[in-house]
C-alpha cells in the first residue's frame, strides 16, 4: 500500500513548511531512518519551499500514515497538533494522483509551474542513490516524470504567461530571434525595474545600459545587474542601438516621448523596438506605439496577457487531470497485474499441497506400484492441476488488464480456500515472490514441461 | 497517364492542405506531421506528373502555361517543405501549400496533359527562359507568404490582443529576415528570367518588346522588387512598408501567367 504524508503551501505556512523541511544533504539519512524506525519498504521525500513529502509503500497501510506521522514529528520536532491540523494524507490510488499532480504542477501555488518537474526528479534520483526505492515507487516515479512532460507539451500548461516579467520576455521573445545578447536600456533604477531587468537578464539579455535621474542610483544597478550606467541626459542616444527600453520612474509626466523615438527610428534602419513600460502613472507616452517598427506595452497590456494566460493555463489544467485520470488507471492496471504473481504461485502452492497429501494417503494402497509407476501417478496429479487452474488463471489475467482484478483476487481467495496469512504476497508482490520459495515453482514448471 | 497522376497528387494536395492547416490553428503536432508527410507525397506526384508529360511529349515539360503553373506549384511546395522540414517555419503551412494548390489546380483546369492543340515550343533559350523565370516566381511566393505572415504577426502585436497569434507564428524578426531572404534568390532569377524572354522575343517575333501582358506584368513586379531591395540597401526600410511592397510584387508576377493560360 502507498501511503503519502506531507503539507504544501495550502495546508501550512511557510514558517511551519520551513520547519518541517528537510536540507539537502540529510535527506539520504533520513531516508534509511524511515525505513530502520517503521515498516516502509520504499520511501521518498520530496522538500521544496512548498511541500515537503513523504512517500513510502509497506504492506500495512491504515498504520503506516500514523506511523510516518510520528516520523515527521519526531524528526522535525512537531507536536500533535500541528500534526494534525497541516499534515495531510493520502493512500493507494490517491497517493498515485497526487504524486502525478504534483508532477505536473497542478497542485503547485502558481499553477503548472516547471520547477516541480525538476525538484522531483532530484527528490527521486537521491532515493534511487540512497537504495531507498524498489519496484513499485521506481515504477511510479518514473510513470509520473514522462507522463508530466507529456502534460506539458500536449496542454501548454507551463507556456502561458503569469507574471509582468514574464509576460514581457514572453512578448520580447515573439519579436526578437533570440534574446541571447540582446541590449536593453533601463530607465529608472527602482525595484520593479530592477525585477524586470533580472527576469530578462536571465533569459540571456546581457547588454544592459541603466539611466536614472540620480547617477549614483543608476551605476548601483548596473553593477548588480553587470550593466553600465549613463548619465540621464544621455539616454536618447541608446534609443538608437537597444532592442528593448524598459521604463519604470517615478516621474508624474511621460519622459519618454514620441519625439524621442521618432528621431531614434530612421537611425535604427527599421529595426523593431520593444517598449515596457512598466511605470504607474507611464513613463512612455502611448502614441509611441504608433511609430513604425516600435511596440509599446504598459503595465496594464501585461497584466491582461497574464490574466489570459492564468485563464489559459486553468484550461489546460483541466485537460491534464483528464490525462492524469488515465494515467492513474495505467499504474492501477499495472500495479494489480504485478500483484497477481504472488497470488498465482500461492494458488499452485496451495493446489499442488492438497495434491501431494492426497498422493500421501493414497500411500498404501499404492505401495504395490513400481518406482516408475509411481511417478507417472505424480506426473498426472501435477498435469490435472495445471490444467484445471489454466482458465481461472487466464481470465484473472485479463481481469488484471482490465483493472478489475481486486474482487476476483478475493474471490478465488474465498473458492480455493487461500487464507490471508500466506498470501500477504499478494499486497507485496517482491516479498512474495522471495516467500513463495523454491517448492511450487518447480512443481509448476514441472507441470508444464510434461 | 499524366492526369490521372496529377488527380491523385491534387487530392492529396487538399488532404494535406488540411490537414497541415488545422495542425498548426489547433496546436496538433501529430496532425501537422501528418499534414507534412501528405504534402510530400502530393509533391512527388506533382514533379512526377511533370517528368511524365516531357517523357511522353519526348521533349522538355516546360512547354505552355498550363505547365508553367503545375511546375510552379510544385516548386511552390517543394521551397514550403524545405521551410517545413528543415527550417522549421512551421507556419507557412497556412499560406504556402494553398498558394500553391491554386497553382497546380489552375493548371488542372487549364487542362494541363491535353496538350495536343497548344503550341510546343522547346528551343533552348525558350527553356532557360521558362525554368529560371518559374524558379524565380516560386522564390517569390515564399517572400510573399514571409510577408503576409510578417504583417499579420506586426498586426496582432500592435492589437496587443492575439496572443494566440503571436504566440502561433515565428518570431517578427525571423519572419523579414526569411522573407528578404527569398527575394534575394527570387530577384536576380526573375531579372534573367526577363532578360531570356527578350531574348527569346526578339529571336522569334524579331522584337525585343511586345506589349502583352505576360511581358509588362513582369516588368512592373520587378520593378516593385527593385525598389523594395534599393529601399533596404540604401535607406534601411524594412519591415512593414516592405512586406506590403513584396506582396503587391507577387501579385503582379502571378499576372503574368494570366496572359499565358488564355
Amino acid at each position: 500500500m502507498l501511503t503519502l504524508v506531507g503539507m504544501n503551501h495550502r495546508s501550512a505556512s511557510l514558517e511551519l513548511r520551513e520547519r518541517a523541511c528537510f536540507a539537502e544533504g540529510d535527506v539520504p539519512a533520513a531516508l534509511s531512518r524511515i525505513r530502520e524506525s517503521t515498516s516502509a519498504t520504499e520511501a521518498l521525500i520530496l522538500a521544496t519551499c512548498n511541500r515537503v513529502e513523504i512517500l513510502t509503500r509497506a504492506k500495512d497501510g491504515p498504520s503506516m500514515a500514523a506511523e510516518i506521522r510520528g516520523f515527521l514529528a519526531k524528526e522535525r520536532g512537531l507536536d500533535d497538533e500541528t500534526i494534525e491540523r497541516h499534515v495531510y494524507v493520502h493512500q493507494g490510488l490517491h497517493a498515485v494522483r497526487h504524486v502525478f499532480s504534483v508532477a505536473c504542477g497542478l497542485d503547485s501555488m502558481v499553477l503548472g509551474e516547471p520547477q516541480i518537474l525538476g525538484q522531483l526528479k532530484k527528490a527521486y534520483a537521491t532515493a534511487r542513490e540512497a537504495g531507498s526505492t524498489g519496484p513499485v515507487l521506481d515504477r511510479l516515479l518514473q510513470h509520473a516524470l514522462s507522463t508530466a512532460k507529456r502534460v506539458r507539451t500536449t496542454t501548454g500548461i507551463s507556456r502561458h504567461a503569469v507574471s509582468v516579467a514574464y509576460a514581457a520576455a514572453n512578448l520580447a521573445r515573439t519579436i526578437f530571434d533570440d534574446l541571447t545578447g540582446r541590449s536593453a536600456l533601463l530607465l529608472g533604477a527602482g525595484k520593479m525595474t530592477e525585477l524586470a531587468a533580472k527576469h530578462l537578464a536571465s533569459q540571456g539579455v546581457t547588454d544592459l545600459t541603466v539611466t536614472n535621474r540620480t547617477y549614483a542610483r543608476a551605476e548601483t544597478l548596473a553593477e548588480s545587474l553587470g550593466g553600465k550606467a549613463v548619465p540621464w541626459d544621455d539616454f536618447t542616444r541608446e534609443l538608437t542601438r537597444v532592442d528593448i527600453v524598459l521604463t519604470g520612474t517615478a516621474a508624474a509626466t511621460p519622459v519618454l516621448t514620441k519625439e524621442h523615438v521618432r528621431r531614434a527610428i530612421r537611425a535604427r534602419r527599421g529595426r523593431p523596438l520593444f517598449i515596457v513600460d512598466i511605470a504607474v502613472p507611464r513613463d512612455v507616452e502611448p502614441s509611441v506605439h504608433d511609430l513604425p517598427g516600435v511596440y509599446l506595452y504598459d503595465v496594464d497590456d501585461l497584466q491582461d496577457i497574464v490574466d489570459e494566460g492564468l485563464a489559459e493555463r486553468r484550461v489546460a489544467a483541466e485537460e491534464a487531470k483528464r490525462m492524469l485520470d488515465i494515467e492513474v488507471l495505467g499504474f492501477d492496471r499495472w500495479r494489480q497485474s504485478a500483484d497477481l504473481g504472488p497470488m498465482i504461485a500461492a494458488l499452485y502452492e496451495h493446489l499442488h499441497h492438497v495434491g501431494h497429501v492426497e498422493v500421501e494417503r493414497y500411500g498404501r494402497r499404492l505401495q504395490s506400484l513400481t518406482a516408475e509407476q509411481r511417478e507417472i501417478v505424480l506426473d498426472l496429479t501435477r498435469s490435472l492441476i495445471q490444467k484445471v487452474l489454466h482458465t481461472p488463471i487466464v481470465s484473472l489475467k485479463s481481469a488484471a488488464e482490465r483493472g478489475e482484478a481486486g474482487p476476483r483476487v478475493a474471490l478465488y481467495r474465498e473458492i480455493f480456500g487461500i487464507d490471508h496469512g500466506r498470501t500477504h504476497a499478494i499486497e507485496d508482490s517482491k516479498e512474495a515472490a522471495d516467500e513463495a520459495g523454491p517448492g511450487p515453482t518447480h512443481a509448476i514448471q514441472g507441470g508444464k514441461e510434461d | 497517364m499524366a492526369r490521372v497522376l496529377l488527380t491523385v497528387a491534387l487530392i492529396l494536395h487538399l488532404a494535406g492542405v488540411v490537414f497541415a492547416a488545422l495542425g498548426e490553428l489547433r496546436h496538433r503536432a501529430s496532425l501537422s506531421r501528418a499534414g507534412g508527410f501528405v504534402l510530400l507525397a502530393a509533391n512527388a506526384g506533382e514533379l512526377l506528373t511533370l517528368i511524365v508529360l516531357g517523357v511522353t511529349a519526348g521533349a522538355f515539360p516546360l512547354r505552355n502555361g498550363p505547365e508553367y503553373l503545375l511546375a510552379l506549384g510544385g516548386f511552390v511546395l517543394t521551397l514550403h517543405l524545405v521551410l517545413w522540414f528543415r527550417l522549421q517555419v512551421r507556419a507557412a503551412a497556412l499560406v504556402l501549400p494553398p498558394v500553391a494548390l491554386l497553382m497546380v489546380l489552375s493548371a488542372y483546369l487549364f487542362s494541363v496533359g491535353d496538350t495536343q492543340d497548344l503550341p510546343l515550343q522547346t528551343e533552348g533559350w525558350f527553356v532557360f527562359h521558362t525554368s529560371i523565370a518559374t524558379a524565380g516566381v516560386a522564390a517569390l511566393a515564399v517572400s510573399f507568404a514571409m510577408s503576409l505572415l510578417f504583417l499579420v504577426k506586426e498586426r496582432a502585436l500592435k492589437n496587443k490582443r492575439s496572443l494566440r497569434v503571436l504566440a502561433m507564428l515565428p518570431t517578427l524578426e525571423a519572419l523579414d529576415r526569411l522573407g528578404f531572404q527569398a527575394l534575394l534568390y527570387g530577384f536576380p532569377l526573375l531579372t534573367l528570367g526577363i532578360a531570356t524572354g527578350m531574348v527569346y522575343s526578339s529571336a522569334v517575333h524579331n522584337r525585343l518588346w511586345i506589349w502583352g501582358p505576360k511581358e509588362i506584368f513582369p516588368v512592373i513586379a520587378w520593378a516593385v522588387f527593385a525598389g523594395i531591395l534599393w529601399a533596404r540597401f540604401a535607406r534601411g526600410v524594412r519591415g512593414r512598408r516592405s512586406a506590403i511592397l513584396a506582396i503587391a510584387g507577387f501579385a503582379f508576377a502571378l499576372l503574368a501567367f494570366v496572359g499565358m493560360v488564355r
